[in-house]
């Protein structure tokens, strides 16, 4: 139990916290916890999620993405356009996913071989994708997403569970072993923590982070893909600030914005707990524009917690 | 006699302006425990950087077992077997101890980790070292002790041949280092070379089979440890041929009588030092020696405000004085030129005129706002007086010679009005001429009438320059020698040994 907490701290105090938030919210209001509450936060859930867990990837790496928003609404719109002029529903998600690698290589070439602060990087490349967007599609969104695609992505296969759910749950494992049970991921950890150790102990810095970008990106791209799934239409102007979202989920799941930290399960987790949140606030009628202050708050007590618990580990005789 | 594992044959290595390896030759047998001697700077570490591939030498070639070998990069080395238990240690400290045992080695089965192999495979290595830790500890949160542990494992793992010790002991109590010499023993026996740099002369005496004096970044000789007595070795590692000696040209400004800055009982739990007492006088140049280790930075940083003190108490002028933070040590009136210049001493976006304002902003006010005129009219007249060249307000601080840039930290503390002027290493990596202009400027300084400390780990430029030399030794002050018995043999055995000759 002892080794359980010290290990899954993070996560457990994310569970205690979502655990609260579903108690506090149903007293306030008990059609909180109604099915098709619960269904709206699971899918808010799925498109940060999927981000936030690409992002991770990418923050443990020691970088950061600022582009996903505008890549989600990119990948989004040609997606689309593929999807309506007859394009096969899984050529398309595979078209999707081909684009986000991509796009996710160009950001870590940058970072690794232009030698750009990636925080610079993805900031011109998130310009520069929302700037293709509205290219490709002259700003006019892209209607009539066919039924066999929205079927594939994020159709009921069982009552309440879509197939969005699946590919969530699907990339989050993917994920977890590239991350953990890899050489791969081990790698990606050892860059984020200490790149001067990493690369004196001979790992290939430069082309693991280009690839951990690539696949990071991936997950928006799925986000993408789901997305316009629910929404049946392609629109350019989609995912406006979706990656400070993202990488909400991500700090508020534990990952460091340092590098070198962060778990799958922390970030699927903290997606929960912010859509639970913001779907909350909804229902108990705060006033819109307080969510903004509610969100905010709860990303910077939850980064304050972290630094404490850090503090005190590190404080003397905090050891074990 | 058998071909020697390690064979540096008429190595050099030069840097701009200096030469820190001067055709060295010598031999390490395999299976010896041979140690690096020398001073401070005088070509041990840049040895090993440029065995393990760090630095590329100028010229002159390494063989390993009779073969050539040349390492571009520290992991071609690590391919050799060759492997730097390190000073500064490099861990990721987020993952566990098999983590980075295996980090860039991992045990795979088509990419995917071999966790539990490795786990148990970790354990062993820990057991056989006696570790107190387990594999899944995480780095970061071992000792330094137990890093270094980590890092011999590593060594083990790998199949290291030769194993190099750059002042391992330095951060380690007496117990953890006995199991450190216990362990390097083992490693010898089992017919691993090992390199060992250490200024401790006891452990040179205890552990090593063989020792090299370097001096000056020249060869000097090398000796087998059970036929050679201490004071020989000290003396092969002074007896220099003076190249520069750093004199005072101007009658002595020390004024006995009037104590500036008194110290009393000061000390750190957090940097390691402890019972520092000494009294800076008016006009005085007050030298502090030790070797590296000793915490003479880490005392100075302390008289500043910029280290966490556990007691003890400081006086200005017979006034309590307290500072916890280098801005009320700057408020106070000292002033700290820093070692390293480039990270601590200046900024290095900035132009000369913002640097030589950055202390003393608030005498530079028009009304609210910060004036630039008087800024640039502050650097230009301070630079005028530290012969800073060129003086140029506009001047990008950081494209400076290093004595230069020197000039321009001093210049800061000028304009900010400091009594008391902490040097630490001020004429490390500047060249021969610059160094007389900064001796120079210390003279200047005391006719000024400030008081100087200035901590060196150049024997002749302390001799040279200070009234008094306090000498430090593992965060303790051993002796403070009065300028009459200056000698650097004394000096030198007083930093190693603790004791008077």
């Amino acid at each position: 139990m002892n080794k359980l907490f010290s290990h899954h701290g993070r996560e457990i105090s994310v569970l205690v916290a979502i655990a609260a938030m579903f108690v506090i919210f149903s007293l306030i209001d008990p059609l909180y916890i109604s099915g098709d509450n619960i269904r709206d936060i699971v899918e808010h859930a799925t498109i940060y999620g999927l981000m936030g867990l690409g992002v991770t990837g990418i923050i443990i790496a020691g970088g950061i993405d600022l582009s996903v928003g505008p890549a989600l609404a990119f990948i989004a719109v040609v997606v689309a356009r593929q999807a309506v002029s007859g394009v096969p529903p899984l050529l398309c998600v595979a078209l999707g996913i081909a684009m986000g690698m991509v796009m996710g290589m160009a950001n870590g070439a940058l970072v690794s071989y232009v030698r750009l602060q990636p925080f610079i990087a993805t900031m011109g490349t998130m310009s520069v994708f929302r700037g293709l967007a509205y290219l490709y599609t002259q700003a006019v969104p892209v209607i009539g997403v066919p039924r066999p695609y929205r079927l594939l992505v994020d159709g009921e296969m069982i009552p309440f569970v879509r197939a969005s759910i699946f590919i969530f749950l699907g990339f989050a494992v993917f994920l977890h072993i590239l991350l953990k049970y890899t050489c791969f991921g081990n790698h990606v950890y050892a860059i984020g923590g200490n790149e001067e150790a990493a690369r004196l102990s001979g790992v290939k810095v430069k082309s693991t982070r280009t690839l951990m970008f690539a696949i990071g990106m991936i997950g928006t791209a799925l986000a993408a893909i789901v997305q316009l799934g629910k929404l049946g239409t392609g629109d350019p102007t989609t995912g406006q600030g979706y990656e400070l979202e993202a990488i909400a989920a991500a700090a508020i799941g534990g990952t460091s914005m340092a590098g070198g930290r962060g778990t799958v399960l922390g970030t699927v987790l903290g997606a929960i707990l912010f859509s639970g949140l913001k779907v909350g606030l909804i229902t108990s009628g705060v006033d819109t524009f307080w969510q903004y202050v509610a969100t905010g708050t709860v990303i910077i007590v939850s980064a304050s917690v972290e630094v404490l618990q850090t503090r005190l580990a590190d404080a003397p005789g905090g050891r074990r | 006699m058998a071909t020697p594992m390690i064979s540096f044959r008429h190595v050099s290595k030069h840097f701009p302006g200096q030469t820190a390896l001067d055709d060295v030759s010598f031999d390490v047998q395999a299976g010896e425990i041979h140690a690096l001697l020398g001073e401070n700077g005088a070509g041990k570490s840049t040895l090993l950087n440029v065995f393990h591939g760090v630095l590329p030498p100028t010229s002159g070639e390494i063989r390993i077992d009779g073969e050539p070998v040349a390492f571009a990069h520290a992991k071609d080395a690590l391919d050799y077997g060759i492997v730097k238990v390190h000073q500064e240690i490099t861990l990721a400290p987020e993952m566990t101890v098999w983590e980075n045992l295996y980090l860039g080695s991992e045990l795979n089965w088509a990419g995917f980790l071999r966790r539990s192999r490795m786990q148990e495979a970790a354990r062993g290595y820990l057991k056989q070292l006696q570790c107190g830790f387990g594999p899944d500890d995480k780095a970061g949160s071992l000792s330094v002790g137990e890093k270094q542990m980590l890092q011999i494992a590593r060594a083990m793992m790998i199949n290291a041949r030769i194993i190099s010790f750059d002042e391992p002991t330095s951060s380690l109590s007496g117990r953890e280092a006995a199991t450190l010499f216990a362990i390097i023993r083992d490693l010898r026996a089992k017919g691993i070379t090992i390199l060992y740099i250490s200024h401790k002369l006891d452990e040179i005496f205890t552990l090593c089979d063989r020792a090299t004096v370097l001096r000056d970044g020249k060869y000097i000789d090398t000796y087998t440890v059970a036929d050679i007595d201490r004071p020989t070795l000290i003396r092969n590692m002074v007896g220099r041929d003076v190249a520069l000696f750093a004199t005072r040209h101007r009658p002595q400004r020390a004024d006995y009588s009037r104590p500036v800055l008194r110290v009393e009982k000061l000390q750190s739990e957090s940097a390691g030092f402890e019972d520092i007492s000494f009294t800076l006088h008016a006009g005085e140049i007050l030298g502090f020696f030790g070797l590296v280790g000793a915490k003479r930075t880490d005392v100075m940083r302390a008289i500043f405000g910029a280290e966490r003190l556990s007691g003890g108490t400081l006086a200005l002028d017979d006034r309590p004085l307290v500072n916890r933070h280098p801005s009320q040590g700057v408020a106070n009136g000292i002033a700290l030129v820093p070692e390293n210049r480039k990270e601590q001493g200046f900024a290095a976006n900035l132009d000369n005129a913002d640097n030589i304002a950055m202390a003393s902003l608030w005498k530079y006010r028009r009304g609210p706002f910060v004036s630039h005129v008087r800024k640039d009219d502050n650097a230009r007249r301070r630079g005028e007086t530290v012969h800073l060249n060129p003086n140029r307000p506009d001047f990008p601080t950081r494209n400076l010679s290093g004595g230069n840039a020197q000039k321009v930290v001093i210049a800061k503390w000028l304009s900010a009005d400091a009594r008391v002027v902490i040097l630490d290493e001020p004429t490390k990596g500047i060249d021969v001429a610059a160094k007389a202009d900064i001796y120079a400027l210390m003279e200047d300084m005391v006719e000024a009438g400030k008081s100087l400390i200035m901590v060196s780990s150049e024997l002749p430029e302390l001799i040279g320059m200070s009234d008094r030399i306090v000498v430090m030794r593992d965060g303790r002050i051993v002796a403070i020698v009065d300028k009459s018995e200056f000698a650097e043999q004394k000096l030198l055995t007083y930093a190693v040994e603790g004791t008077a000759p």
